[in-house]
This record gives structure tokens, sequence and C-alpha cells, in this order.
């Protein structure tokens, strides 16, 4: 190889990172925007496999981030699409559908859909799992568990909750639940930014977003929360003494739903990888260590942490679980957040 | 290679730089500029009226340009000495308080602003300390603070101050303040009349670089501020990312950038009368 070919390839390869295009004109891997964190991780060891299987091999790129960054990237290219399958919580879900940025999920295709959760048979993008809200705690610092959401007000946590502000899915359900249980509903949370008043004086930290809020358990800032139990798990394996506990409320629980990208150039593959996510194979490897993924899928038999920690069987997820309208949700959400920067503000 | 010669230069290589920034800076920029004067039936200044005559946003905007004051003022009050120890000490030590000032550059600002939530905590470093030698009962409350945020910015940003500073301290002469000590000036005089007007190059661009960094400082202020403290990045990665707001989103990055641009012009104009005083 001499210099100049050196230096012609060394110039196609920047070309084509700087211009995917380029390469990705003709046939292009299915691009796959997962959550990052433990999401990926997850995808990457048991979804993938399983979609390789089903493809005879076919290409994939796992490219995970947020569902608004999903969103914000879909809407810029259109036409174009930089991901095929997008993966959502239920708000941005939804406004990916109401945008016209999602196709309908092929559901007479599916082998799968019709046994999915009622609350998971979504036909413009069925949920393939549960992500499950309860409270999370320092079992060394508090010795007797919390029951309750109203625990969180009990003074003797003064000084050592903590929540997280209204732009993540967390932190909006968390206000609309606590709104439910002092009268409040989807429409109206009142009650619940009453409540949210009263919890300010024993608020050690408002973080900016749930993975903070997993740090600040590692730092004793805080010694109980609001947690997802996914997030609570990646922690205990670290050492971190933390527990998970579902409020004799009910823990909430939110979809995550895949949805295939209106002029993906890959529908069939999306299809593929969905169909793969919904399969019981793929969601009972997904429920066990160190994963602990709640599945959506009623063939799927319950066992291990899941089973103990949150539901036995699919009947039991259906009638315990906390299911919001992210729907109604969606409407005022933006007004709830401009009210949480004026009230809640340091 | 044959240059013409050292001092002359062809402007057609500008070209490449030029056409770059041309295509990734100001059509963008023009972009932010057209989007920000949408509302929802047409253009017009409806995004910016919005903004001005909100009491909660203009307060966003307030504490984000105290917050890059108090920063600057932090870090030219205790990057100054070390400059000045620089400009004074021997070749090796000269090294060393290089490699000291350029080695948090070295690593990431997630992990320097990682390291502060340790230090900061509630059972942190400083807590620990002062619970431990009995000072207090109960930790203090340090993270999600303003003045945890300060002092974390004032240690990420300290490089950006100490630099420029050195640089302007070492072209000084030392001759110059023995000259004017044995002229009969006292030592806070001489620093007076001939340090500071010879180091003033070296504060305006420190300080104009200490002031744009923090007020920028996503990470540091998301991280160390929390949720509860609201500065101008996150209220327009907010506005854009969380609402959907583009037009309220480019409008208030507008609004930051000219308040960016007036303190930066205010600086440089202090910074050439300075020059012209020298």
């Amino acid at each position: 190889m001499n210099r100049r070919t050196l230096l012609t390839s060394a110039l196609t390869l920047a070309a084509m990172r700087a211009f995917p295009g380029i390469s990705y004109a003709q046939a292009r891997p299915l691009v796959f925007a997962t959550f990052t964190g433990s999401w990926e991780e997850a995808h990457k060891a048991i979804l993938v496999p399983a979609y390789r299987k089903a493809t005879n091999n076919a290409g994939i790129v796992l490219d995970p981030m947020l569902s608004v960054d999903q969103i914000a990237k879909v809407t810029a290219a259109r036409n174009n699409p930089p991901i095929d399958v997008q993966l959502h919580d239920p708000g941005p879900g939804l406004i990916a559908i109401a945008q016209g940025l999602v196709e309908p999920y092929p559901v007479d295709r599916s082998a799968y859909y019709k046994d999915l959760l009622p609350v998971a048979q979504e036909p413009m993008g069925p949920a393939a799992f549960f992500q499950v809200v309860g409270l999370t705690y320092n079992p060394e610092t508090i010795k007797t568990p919390p029951t309750s959401w109203a625990d969180l007000w009990n003074p003797a946590y003064k000084g050592k909750v903590g929540i997280t502000n209204l732009a993540s899915t967390l932190g909006t359900g968390f206000l609309v639940e606590i709104a439910r249980m002092y009268g409040g509903s989807e429409a109206n949370v009142d009650p619940g930014f009453t409540a949210l008043a009263k919890l300010k004086p024993s608020l050690s930290a408002v973080a900016s977003n749930p993975g903070a809020l997993a740090s600040l358990f590692q730092q004793g800032q805080i010694d109980i929360s609001p947690g997802n139990y996914n997030a609570i798990q990646i922690l205990k394996a670290q050492g971190v003494p933390v527990e998970w506990v579902a409020p004799k409320e009910g823990a909430i629980a939110f979809r995550t739903t895949m949805h295939i990208t209106k002029n993906s150039p890959n529908p069939e593959l999306a299809f593929k990888l969905i169909e793969a996510a919904l399969s019981p194979e793929v969601q009972t490897a997904l429920m066990q260590e160190p994963y602990l993924v709640t599945p959506t899928n009623t063939k799927v038999k319950m066992s291990g942490a899941v089973a103990k920690d949150l539901a036995p069987d699919a009947d039991t997820m259906n009638k315990k679980f906390k299911f919001q309208d992210w729907a109604k949700i969606n409407e005022q959400r933006a007004a709830w957040i401009a009210r949480f920067n004026r009230e809640m503000a340091g | 290679m044959a240059a013409a010669s050292p001092a002359g230069f062809d402007p057609r290589l500008a070209w490449p730089l030029g056409s770059f920034l041309a295509l990734l800076f100001a059509v963008p920029l023009a972009m932010l500029l057209v989007i920000s004067l949408q509302t929802g039936d047409g253009y017009g200044f409806g995004q910016y009226a919005k903004f001005l005559t909100d009491w909660f946003s203009l307060r966003i905007l307030g504490g984000t340009l105290r917050l890059g004051v108090e920063v600057t003022i932090a870090c030219l009050v205790l990057g100054f000495p070390l400059a000045w120890l620089h400009a004074r000490s021997p070749g090796w030590a000269k090294s060393a308080i290089t490699l000291v000032v350029l080695l948090p550059l070295l690593t990431s600002v997630v992990v320097r602003t990682f390291a502060w939530i340790v230090i900061l905590g509630r059972q942190g470093i400083i807590n620990n300390a002062l619970v431990g030698a009995g000072l207090i009962d109960t930790p203090l409350r340090l993270l999600y603070t303003e003045g945890g945020v300060v002092a974390a910015l004032a240690q990420v940003q300290m490089p950006l101050m100490v630099l420029p500073l050195v640089a302007a301290l070492g072209r000084a002469d030392p001759n110059l303040a023995d000259a004017a000590s044995i002229l009969g000036a006292g030592a806070w005089r001489t620093w007076r009349t001939v340090v500071l007007p010879l180091a003033m190059p070296g504060i305006i661009a420190g300080c104009l670089l200490t002031f744009t960094a923090s007020v920028t400082a996503f990470i540091t202020q998301s991280l160390v501020g929390g949720g509860q403290m609201m500065f101008m990045p996150a209220y327009v990665l907010q506005q854009a990312i969380a609402l959907g707001d583009m037009p309220f989103a480019a409008a208030i990055s507008v609004i930051f950038l000219v308040c960016v641009l007036i303190v930066v012009a205010l600086l440089s104009l202090l910074g050439r009368r300075s020059r012209a005083h020298v």
C-alpha cells in the first residue's frame, strides 16, 4: 500500500463517517434506537441474537438515545429517517404516533400481538416491555420499609427525600399518581402540586433526570425516592444499599412501545425485530437476572425476582399495576413543566 | 518549500476554513434566527416578547449571567496569584505549575463534575470532615446549591483563566517591577501601577473565556445544580426537547447569545482602552 492509496482510503472512510448516507444509500442495516444503559446491554445480549436468528443474520445497529431525541431526529428527516425502529416511553410514544412518525404495526401478520396484555396492544406500535415505578430506599438508614407513597412525607425522612423534575416520564408519572391519591386525575393534577409543595422542605434533591437520582443514592445524598425497578437492580448489583418496594397503592407501570418508523427503508426487518421482542422466548430471557425486565406477553410464565417483587402472573399484573392515561397527560404536560419550574424553584 | 516571503500569504488559503465556517456556523445561525421569529400563525417578535415580559424567564437569564460573573471573579481572585507565582518562579517550578494548571484539562468535564458531587454530597469529603471535627452535627446542604455550582465551575474553568494570565505576566519584564521599587514605589503601588496594567490583556482574555465557558457549562450546571435550579442552557433544552417548542427555544438562544455578546463586547472595549493606556 503506497501513500496515495492510504490517503484515498482514509479520505473515503472519513467521508463515510461524515456522510453515512453515502455508504447506506443502497442497503443499510436495521437501525434500532434503544435506550442507554441497562436497556442497551439487555437488548444487545438477548434481543439482537434472537433477531439475527429470525432474519438469517441480517445486519442491525443499536443507536441508543432518549425517546425525545428519537422524535427530534426522525422529525428532522422524515423522508429518509435515520432510525428504523423507535423505542418509546408512553408520553413520547403517543406524540410520535400523533405526528405521523410511525407506521401502523402489521397486527394481522403478527404471531404474538394477540397474546399481549390488553394495555400493551397498541396497533401503532405494541409494548414489548413494562417499566415499573415504586419506592426506592436505603435499608441501612430506613429500617422499616416504606409501604405507601405517603411515606415520602414522613417527617423522619426530612432532608433525605429525592424526586426528579417533570422532564422525565418518572417525574411526570409520580406527580399524576400523587394527584390521584389526593383526589385528582390525569386531567387535574392540582392536588399533586399541593402535595409537592408540602414535600419541598423534605427534599434533599430534585434531580434533573432519573439517572442522577441513582448516583444520589450512591453518595448518600438521598435515602428515599420514587424509583424505577430496573434502575435499582443496577445499583444493587454494584453493592449500593438500595431496596425497592411497591407501595400499597400499587406500583406505577409505563408501557415501553416499539414502532416501525414511517418511510423506513427496512420495514420488514423492523417488523421481525419487534416480533422477536414480543415473543415469549425473548421476554422470558429478559426477565431473568440481571436484566429483570417485566414482560408484556401473557404466555410468559412469570418467575424469579420479577414474579416475587412485582406480580406472580399476567392477571395480577393487569389488576395491580397502575397504568396512566398518557394521552390525557400529554395534553397539559407542557403547562405542568412550566408550573413545576416556577413552584419548585430552589 | 519556496515561499515568496515569510509575511506574505495568499488569501485563497483561507477558503477551505472560510467555507467550512460559513456552512456549519453562519447557515445554522441564520436558521436559528428564522425559527425564533416563527409565531403560531406567521412571523414576528412574539417569542421575544413572551420571554422579555416573563419574570420567570428573566430571572433565569439574570441568574445565569450572575453565575458567570461569580465564577469569573472566583477564578480571577484564585488564579492571579498562581499566575504571578508562575511568572516569578525558576524554570523547574514553572513547568510544575503549568502541569498542575493543565492537569484538569486532561480529564473530561463530566468526570470532574462527578468528583464534585462526591466532594459536596451529604456524606462527601467536606461534610465528613466537618462532622468529624465536631463543627456541625448534621451534614450541610452543599450539593444542589448555587455556591456548590460556583465552586465546581471555578475549578473546572480555572485553566481558561490562568493560561492567558500566565502568558501576559510572562511577557512583562520583571525588571520593571524592580525598577518601580527602586524608584520608591511600595509593593501595593508597584502592583497597581505596573503589574496590573501589564497583566490587563491577560485578565481580559481570561475573563472572556471563563465567563462564556461558565454561563454555557450545561453539564456542570445541571449535575451540581440539580433540577430545582435552572440556567439558560437547561431552559433551552427543556423548551426544545421536553416541550418541543422550537421557536421559543430558538428565541431564548438568540437572547442568550446577544447577552453574552454584549458582555464580550464590553470586555473587549475595556481591553482596547487598557492597551492604549500601556
